[in-house]
């Protein structure tokens, strides 16, 4: 029922940023108004407050998209476009960020869209007596600010070159909700989400259905196109596609792990497949302090000894894409040379070999067929290379705190899909940081790092990244299966779906032919 | 019999007890501290002590339990901490969905079951018997989920009569709702009825041959007079104890099929309350539907006594 790691669950500790939806210029004349659809998500969605839920997961983010809006959005070249925000400039050292906001924009509940809105939704967040979980994700933010009306500067600590981008995603952090709504609602707003968006809720049965209606008032006229949108949870894969295969539902989210399924779709000229190479990876963390991953002869072999395509094969019918680097294709960060180890099992044997005591320890999985399944695989590669892991089973909601703990020798993770690379990258690698998994200090990777952030001057950045990425490879610290593919099938006649950025499937600006 | 009453309810109280006290203790037994859970990311050494203490989870475990008992007895089955719900807000939402899905079951188990038990046992040895026992059999070593998906494909997906998932409220639109029902009550019945079945056939082949069923065919009574009037209700007593028993594997059936066809039941909300560690939903949905099934099988005593006054009377 649950991937190995997905986004839905660890995705929250990354999620420090991330991406929106394009308001992109589609072709014209084709859009049609009206209608209805039913959306297939995978989860049920708690609620939307931040202060009750934290973070949002994919399927409250596709919801979050209809309702709400983000300041800034995200077009399909992944450039920041404009939508609650107009325009936008910084200061000279990155820090600073100025917002002009799009005026005349009223909330469903009739308060008025303005600064003084904007910045209460922030100090909510980062007020600590609120303890809200989504503080965490705006700790790089100072303050925010609202100079007059229709202004909103933010004050961040560390210059961030991408900014605009990373407020894209719609998250707990990004979406802006009514004050009004939540002052007045409390314990209830979390179930009645108020918001600027395309889309106005309606009713919703928990565990069962969403009901959006279209926003009459919506401040991008002419959109939406539907006069309703149906979100519901179903849960199990194969009876979600069936529930597309007989018109219950219009899209429904997919992963490669129902490959069977996806395949099926893509010989089906009533069915759309709608993929997304996302940026980021499926990523494992050696803890380097422990035996026998103390040695970087260890780490490699065992890099070596995996051969990702037959791995693809094994699980995912060959869907999944092998991954050399943290990046992915997905991203604007294109290496010539990313160091990646070569896939050598007669190396990985030797290099055993020359360690000359015996390779044995354990590995963390999810207690999932599909946790088991790539601890199965990845076993068989070590034991041909001379290396002894055990599967040690745990559930999804284990894993994050045993990595926090370090009680791990080596462990599942996951980089997913963001606009830039720096928030992740920072936390995952730098000294210090509480998701620096594998216990490891470089003072030239740290370096690297900070260059990488505060360079204006993106091929000096794809440059310092791809350094980052030989480094690592090098040293073996982490290693990369696959690159994350968002999917999505849809029925034919559904139209002008944007890309899956981070996974969250954007329904608010499509209609039927 | 009212005396008889208070008794079985006073047996009650222990057990449910010894329900609350299993409850507590195997939900905290799930591994992932809970504060870990609550604080993910942030979860600094401060923070979860500090969170730990705030949740009164530092606080030796019978404290809690008592602590947690208490608010119950007062009413109080606590909130989640996601959603902000209340426990008995979650249960009243959720609970008509499973109760009518396993009703539905029952009915539909019991309706396939019975005349197949009494044709069976009316030729007992015969060629149809013979081939419903094995049927029985083979259907009973079908797992739901493997039925749940076949009826989708062939009702939902080929034949397109039923839809495949979903739920419509049964105040809001009686027959949509019953369309809805179709599947996920065959696929628990499914597994109910061979049991059924079996049961009351070989209870019903011993009734056969008393001597009472004897005299009425000498008096020369028609035969389905016989075996409904005369056989069956003396041969349901097993029956009983199986429909009620039955309930509580109807509630485990309901989790796997509530997931399969998306409907918004209590199966489903603790599926989802133990994959978010969401511990204060869990316990009381336990709690609450272990009292369920406690309470129907109470019903279940009383339903003997009511069949066989033999019982009632205390002297079976």
């Amino acid at each position: 029922m649950k991937a190995a790691i997905r986004s839905s669950t660890l995705a929250r500790i990354f999620l420090v940023a991330g991406f929106g939806v394009a308001l992109s210029a589609a072709p014209a004349s084709a859009q049609k108004s009206g209608g209805s659809i039913t959306v297939g998500l995978e989860l049920d969605i708690p609620g939307f407050d931040p202060l009750k839920v934290g973070v949002f997961d994919t399927s409250a983010e596709t919801a979050a998209a209809a309702i709400f809006d983000t300041l800034v959005g995200l077009d399909d070249n992944a450039k920041p476009v404009p939508k609650l925000a107009l325009s936008w400039t910084h200061s000279d050292d990155f820090k600073t960020w100025t917002f002009k906001l799009r005026q005349g924009v009223k909330f469903h509940d009739g308060t008025p869209f303005n600064a003084e809105a904007f910045k209460a939704n922030f100090d909510r967040q980062k007020d600590p007596a609120n303890k809200c979980r989504c503080a965490f994700y705006i700790a790089g933010i100072k303050d925010v600010q609202a100079p007059d009306e229709y202004t909103v500067v933010y004050n961040l600590t560390d210059p961030s070159v991408n900014f605009p981008a990373i407020l894209t995603i719609q998250s707990s952090n990004n979406v802006v909700q009514s004050p009004t709504a939540w002052k007045t609602k409390g314990d209830d707003y979390n179930r009645n989400p108020v918001g600027t968006g395309p889309y106005i809720l309606k009713s919703w049965t928990a565990g069962d259905r969403m009901v959006l209606e279209k926003n009459p008032d919506y401040w991008n006229k002419g959109h939406p196109y539907l006069d309703r949108i149906v979100l519901k949870p179903l849960p199990d894969a194969q009876s979600r596609f069936a529930s597309l295969q007989s018109g219950e539902a219009d899209i429904v989210w997919d992963d490669e792990y129902d490959a069977d399924n996806i395949q099926k779709a893509q010989k089906d000229p009533k069915m759309k497949v709608h993929t997304y190479a996302g940026s980021g990876a499926a990523v494992y963390a050696f803890n380097t302090k422990t035996p026998p991953f103390d040695d970087v002869g260890v780490r490699q072999a065992l890099v070596m000894a995996i051969d990702r395509k037959k791995m693809s094969q094994a699980i995912t019918n060959g869907l999944a894409r092998p991954a050399t680097n943290p990046y992915g294709d997905g991203s604007w960060v294109k290496c010539k040379d990313d160091g990646a180890l070569p896939e050598d099992v007669e190396k990985a044997k030797a290099l055993i070999k020359d360690y000359g005591k015996p390779v044995d320890f354990k590995m963390l999985v999810t207690a999932t067929p599909r946790g088991r399944n790539v601890g199965q695989v990845l076993q068989q590669f070590w034991k041909r290379a001379g290396a002894n892991m055990e599967i040690e089973q745990v559930d999804q909601a284990t894993i994050v705190p045993r990595a926090f703990m370090r009680q791990f020798q080596l462990t599942p993770w996951r980089i997913v899909d963001l606009a830039d690379p720096d928030p992740q990258m920072y936390a995952n690698f730098h000294t210090g940081s509480p998701v620096a998994l594998a216990n490891y200090s470089n003072p030239e990777l740290d370096k690297l790092l900070e260059n990488a952030r505060t360079s204006p001057d993106q091929a000096k950045r794809i440059e310092d990244y791809c350094a980052v990425s030989r480094l690592i490879n090098k040293e073996a610290i982490w290693f990369w299966t696959f690159q994350n593919t968002y999917y999505a099938i849809s029925a034919s006649k559904l139209k002008g779906l944007p890309k899956i950025y981070h996974g969250v499937i954007d329904v608010s600006d499509t209609w039927l032919e | 019999m009212l005396f008889f009453v208070a008794r079985r309810l006073l047996y009650l109280i222990p057990v449910l007890i010894a329900v609350s006290l299993l409850t507590f203790f195997i939900a905290s037994l799930l591994p992932g501290d809970l504060a870990y859970v609550i604080l993910g990311d942030q979860a600094t050494p401060e923070k979860v002590a500090a969170l730990r203490h705030d949740m009164g989870l530092d606080q030796p475990i019978w404290i809690r339990y008592f602590g947690w008992l208490w608010n119950i007895l007062q009413g109080d089955f606590g909130r989640s901490f996601r959603t902000g719900q209340t426990v008995l807000q979650a249960v009243t939402e959720r609970f008509p969905v499973s109760f009518e899905l396993m009703i539905l079951a029952e009915i539909v188990g019991l309706a396939i079951g019975v005349p197949l038990a009494i044709v069976c046992a009316a030729r007992s040895g015969g060629a149809f018997d013979r081939f419903m026992t094995g049927s029985a059999f083979a259907m009973l070593s079908l797992p739901a989920f493997l039925s749940a998906i076949l009826l989708i494909y062939f009702f939902a997906v080929e034949l397109r009569w039923l839809p495949a998932t979903g739920y419509v409220p049964f105040a809001e639109d009686p027959g949509a709702n019953l369309r809805f029902m179709v599947l996920p009550a065959l696929t628990l019945a499914l597994a109910e009825w061979p049991g059924i079945m079996r049961v009351l056939r070989s209870d019903m082949i011993a009734t056969l041959q008393e001597d009472y069923i004897a005299l009425a065919k000498a008096k020369g009574l028609k035969a389905s007079r016989i075996l409904f009037v005369h056989a069956l209700k003396p041969s349901s007593l097993t029956l009983v104890t199986i429909t009620g028993i039955n309930i509580g594997r109807l509630i485990g059936g309901t989790v796997i099929v509530e997931t399969i066809f998306a409907l918004p039941g209590i199966g489903r909300l603790l599926v989802g309350a133990i994959y978010t560690r969401d511990l204060i939903i869990l316990q009381g949905v336990v709690l609450l539907v272990a009292a369920g099934f406690v309470l129907m099988n109470f019903i279940v005593d009383l339903l003997y006594a009511v069949l066989d006054p033999r019982i009632r009377h205390g002297h079976a």
